[in-house]
């Protein structure tokens, strides 16, 4: 076989080099268009179905009652990327799916620490009011709970 | 080999310090929306009422926050970074939400023997 041998010493195949350049060169083609084809991105129907779903669940959760101003811009966001992605602006419209998807789920949060909070208010008003009933002296009628004095 | 040999000594001189200026303004430049979800996190996380009742909610937004900062490190993609921000600062107020909501139920869990 017909060797070279290279500044190292090393023998080398003589066609090697352009060989090695050419796989280079791909490789370096081929990353760069995997790349921009990531950048153009898939349409984001996973997100978007995502967000929906968490619209629903703040609406379910009185949202709309309890924090509507997070779930109202939760809806817009919504609507803006549905129309991106109409528009086949897919990163437009993940960005705005996700911005939906977690406003939704503030609004949900929201909702239900209010919910809980008026729930512990409740109880804590009901309890005080039965405590000045038993401190005032027995109910005529049958009483339930245990007079406690 | 010297590369003053093949540039002259103004070449190499100028272009190292056009590097050094690159390197040092690279580590420099901040994007304020990161800047804001970041101390946002920080403060959450000092909270031990949050980071006590809201972990899991507080990690998401680790999370979305760390990706944040790989995509201005790696990339410097504004409109990305700015997005993951704003998603980062949405979560830590999930997580302060959720440590109410926690905060109301341990509430009621330690009123309900007081009926009985």
């Amino acid at each position: 076989m017909n060797m070279i041998s290279d500044p190292n010493g090393e023998l080398m195949p003589p066609r090697i080099r352009p060989f090695r350049a050419w796989i280079i060169a791909s490789l370096v083609v081929l990353f760069a268009f995997e790349n921009s084809g990531c950048s153009t991105a898939r349409p984001p129907t996973e997100i978007l179905s995502r967000a929906e779903m968490e619209l629903r669940a703040a609406s379910e959760a009185r949202a709309d009652e309890f924090a509507p101003m997070d779930l109202q811009s939760a809806r817009e966001k919504f609507e803006r990327s549905k129309k991106a992605m109409a528009a086949k602006r897919y990163e437009d419209a993940r960005r705005l799916a996700e911005s939906a998807q977690v406003e939704a789920e503030l609004a949900t949060a929201k909702a239900e620490a209010e919910l809980t909070r008026r729930a512990a208010d409740d109880l804590r008003i009901r309890l005080d009011t039965l405590r000045a009933e038993t401190e005032r002296g027995p109910i005529p009628a049958s009483s339930p709970a245990s007079g406690k004095e | 080999m010297k590369l003053t040999v093949f540039f002259g000594r103004r070449t190499v001189n100028a272009a190292l310090l056009l590097m050094a200026f690159l390197s040092i303004g690279c580590g420099v430049v901040q994007n304020p929306a990161l800047e804001r979800a970041r101390d946002a996190y920080n403060r959450a996380r000092q909270d031990r009422e949050i980071a006590g009742r809201a972990g899991v909610a507080l990690d998401k937004a680790r999370l979305t926050l760390e990706q944040a900062e790989r995509v201005w490190a790696e990339e410097k993609d504004v409109t990305e970074v700015e997005h993951l921000a704003y998603v980062a600062e949405k979560r830590i107020e999930i997580a302060r939400a959720t440590a109410r909501r926690r905060l109301a139920a341990d509430d009621i869990q330690q009123l309900n023997p007081q009926r009985e």
